[in-house]
């Protein structure tokens, strides 16, 4: 028995110190730049996206005939997951692209290409501003760019609205809650939701901005138990509490079909909505969402693009992710989304009327919406906090917390995990 | 005699040969990894750079991190009500449907398919079937009997009954075929013997039927924890929010979705490598502990 035991602890002893050998991190050895090249670009989305960001790569191709780039589809599901895999094992992709904030994590631990060292940072004069902000990690590394920019819209039913009275969406926090009010009162049974953010940060986001308030300040030191902050979560709260708001996320097409008057929803619900929900057709808009006491501001979202550092031909990788800022790759990227019936937006602000999926009257409520936004914090421990503000939030919806309580938790959180 | 190692390696050595393809993969995928995750454990592996050993430091952070605490209850809150709940009635359907007619075939069939369905397809069916506001099927039937929509994936305090009740569907049909072989074990003689001596069918039901049934009952109760304990699909796929795997204020926080979301989503790998030994231990001793229970209430 002891003899089995000792060998036991022998083969384990064993295998450990062998799995402590792991070795350090190699360089990866560039290729000729002007060799004949095959990149290959991960790209987070379905494989309608795939398809479109293809065709800027074909392009790409026609123009560079020695370099050929193969677009890949990553659900958004298990893309993360994959790309930490391929990160780990240094092999993969090229170019990834994916949610806003995944190039800054990687790039932190070295798994991405500062951009600046091919120039990329002068990307920055064409970009969204805030967006591009939320790209750059803290020390100013940029290891992804926005490759397209997401909004949020204020969706409403014509017919509803009409019922109740009111001839123009509401433009204020006040108009919104009178809105609701008069809704009510003519029997509309479901005033308003909310779809993209609801009981989460992103929804609290626009409030919060809207207020005056931020997550972090510019110097990324944690925010929330500010007068600002409060009086945003109030109103939030109270759109749950006091007017009915459902707790429950419906995508904000089926809350209008089902009978929703006002819903809060991402940008792409625009692009499907009649081919989805035919008899909606006519009875629905859009608008940007009520101003705060402080403003108009709205979240803005996207996926960002970068070149991972175990790529041989970070140089190419590089020069390709500037070529999608370029005219001509925004023109094939939108013409294969209009085909498709696919939202798309360029992270150019110039663009977003001139070329993208969507109608031009859809496409200036975007632009209005990108003119003030704000997109999420890329200060240090936030992608650590965010469910636990998220949770804080929930408190105070669910009657858990008060206000002041739940944003000095949130905060006390933020302030852990900012090191 | 010991037999001397070379007579050993003429009368064996065919027999090693063609054991050592699976003791390769083995070591390979089960071995290996296993170590690897247990040194992984003492360190602060990002998953990218080089691990940095830091001794017990994650199983310390591990005491006082107030989600991995909650994840602990919500966990033993689900496992115990899953197991109880799913064993009691794989046992009822066995008893019920354990006969050899078409009728029973078909019931057993019917109980049964959950088991061999994609779990990723039954969750999505679920999603559907809870899915908000009045198009959800679960919303449709409440307003039949004039209820009004409910908000089940954003309650907290029905989280746990939601996965409770989708676990026990899911699983009961699996543990209804154990049961129906373990009662198609128990000799016929034993119920004539105590019919004619009068004993009730509750009596030949306490003093046979479960008494016999005993390995089974083991069997089925510790492979439903082990399961209960590393339920994931249902959580990550059904209760998941825009940035967090738990669920409305983490009501749906379970160890398995947690250890995920601190190792992919979060980059700690040595973290929650920590989790995943602790989870091994907590199975480990439950496992032990219902194997011994079930022996010593054999010699009772």
């Amino acid at each position: 028995m002891r003899r089995t035991t000792a060998a036991c602890t022998t083969v384990l002893l064993a295998l450990v110190s062998a799995a402590c050998a792991t070795s350090g991190r190699p360089q990866t050895q560039q290729a000729a730049t002007d060799a004949p090249a095959t990149l290959s670009f991960w790209s987070t989305g379905g494989d309608d996206e795939t398809a479109i960001f293809q065709k800027a790569a074909d392009l790409y191709h026609q123009q560079h005939p020695n370099v050929t780039i193969k677009v890949q589809t990553l659900s958004w599901d298990d893309a993360y997951a994959k790309l930490l895999a391929a990160a780990t094992s240094r092999s993969g992709p090229d170019v990834i692209s994916g949610g806003m904030t995944w190039t800054i994590q990687f790039g932190a631990r070295g798994a991405m290409v500062d951009l600046r060292e091919h120039g990329l940072d002068s990307l920055k004069a064409q970009a969204q501003p805030a967006q591009w902000e939320s790209a750059v990690s803290p020390d100013g590394s940029v290891y992804g760019v926005p490759l397209d920019m997401s909004t949020l819209a204020l969706y409403y039913r014509t017919d509803l609205l009409e019922q109740a009275g009111l001839d123009a969406p509401p433009k204020t926090w006040e108009e919104l809650t009178a809105a609701i009010g008069k809704l009510k009162a003519a029997g509309v049974a479901k005033p308003y939701s909310q779809d993209w953010g609801n009981l989460d940060w992103i929804g609290y986001f626009n409030y919060l901005y809207q207020a005056g308030g931020t997550f972090y300040t510019p110097d990324c030191k944690p925010s929330l138990d500010t007068p600002q902050a409060e009086r945003a979560l109030a109103y939030w709260v109270d759109l749950y509490r006091e007017h009915g708001a459902p707790t429950a996320s419906v995508e904000a097409s089926d809350a209008l079909d089902t009978g929703t008057a006002l819903v809060v929803g991402g940008n792409w619900i625009a692009k499907g909505m009649d081919v989805n929900k035919p008899k909606l057709k006519g009875k629905w808009a859009m608008t940007t969402l009520p101003a705060g006491p402080a403003g108009p501001t709205t979240f803005i979202g996207g996926r960002a693009i970068g070149v991972t550092s175990f790529s041989r031909h970070a140089k190419t990788g590089a020069d390709f992710v500037r070529f999608m800022y370029s005219d001509e790759a925004i023109a094939a990227i939108v013409e294969e989304a209009r085909k498709r019936n696919l939202p798309y937006i360029p992270p150019r602000p110039d663009k977003v009327v001139a070329a993208s999926s969507f109608t031009p009257e859809q496409a200036q409520v975007f632009e209005q919406a990108f003119s003030t936004g704000k997109a999420a914090p890329g200060c240090p421990g936030w992608d650590e906090s965010a469910p636990d503000v998220s949770k804080q939030l929930q408190s105070a919806i669910l009657g858990k917390a008060d206000v002041r309580t739940a944003l000095a938790e949130a905060a006390k959180v933020m302030r852990a995990n900012a090191g | 005699m010991a037999i001397p190692l070379r007579g050993r390696l003429r009368r064996y050595g065919t027999s090693y040969a063609m054991l050592l393809p699976f003791l390769a993969l083995f070591a390979a995928f089960l071995i290996w990894p296993l170590a690897n995750s247990l040194y992984l454990s003492f360190t602060t592996f990002d998953g990218i750079n080089p691990a940095t050993f830091t001794g017990l430091d994650n199983f310390r952070r591990l005491t006082a991190d107030d989600r991995f605490l909650h994840a602990i209850g919500n966990t033993s809150l689900y496992v115990v009500a899953s197991v109880l709940l799913g064993t009691l009635l794989s046992l009822g359907l066995a008893l019920a449907f354990d006969g050899p007619g078409w009728s029973h075939r078909i019931m057993r069939t019917v109980f049964f398919l959950p088991s061999v369905t994609s779990s990723i397809a039954l969750m999505l069916m679920w999603k559907w079937v809870l899915f908000p506001s009045d198009v959800g099927l679960a919303n449709t039937i409440v307003s039949w009997f004039g209820g009004g929509a409910v908000a089940w994936l954003a309650t907290p305090g029905l989280t746990i009954p939601i996965l409770v009740l989708m676990s026990v569907w899911g699983g009961m049909g699996y543990g209804m075929i154990l049961y129906v072989a373990g009662l198609g074990s128990i000799p016929r003689e034993y119920y004539e013997a105590a019919e004619i001596d009068g004993a009730s069918a509750w009596r030949r039901f306490r003093h046979i039927t479960l008494p016999l049934l005993r390995p089974v009952t083991t069997y089925v109760v510790v492979t439903g924890l082990i399961g209960a304990f590393q339920v994931f699909e249902a959580v990550y796929i059904v209760f998941r929010g825009t940035n967090s795997v738990g669920g409305v204020l983490d009501s749906g926080l379970m160890i398995v979705p947690y250890l995920y979301d601190q190792g992919f989503t979060h980059f700690k790998l040595g973290y929650a490598s920590a989790i995943a030994w602790v989870l091994f231990l907590i199975i480990f001793v439950l496992s032990l502990v219902n194997l011994r229970l079930g022996r010593a209430m054999k010699e009772l």
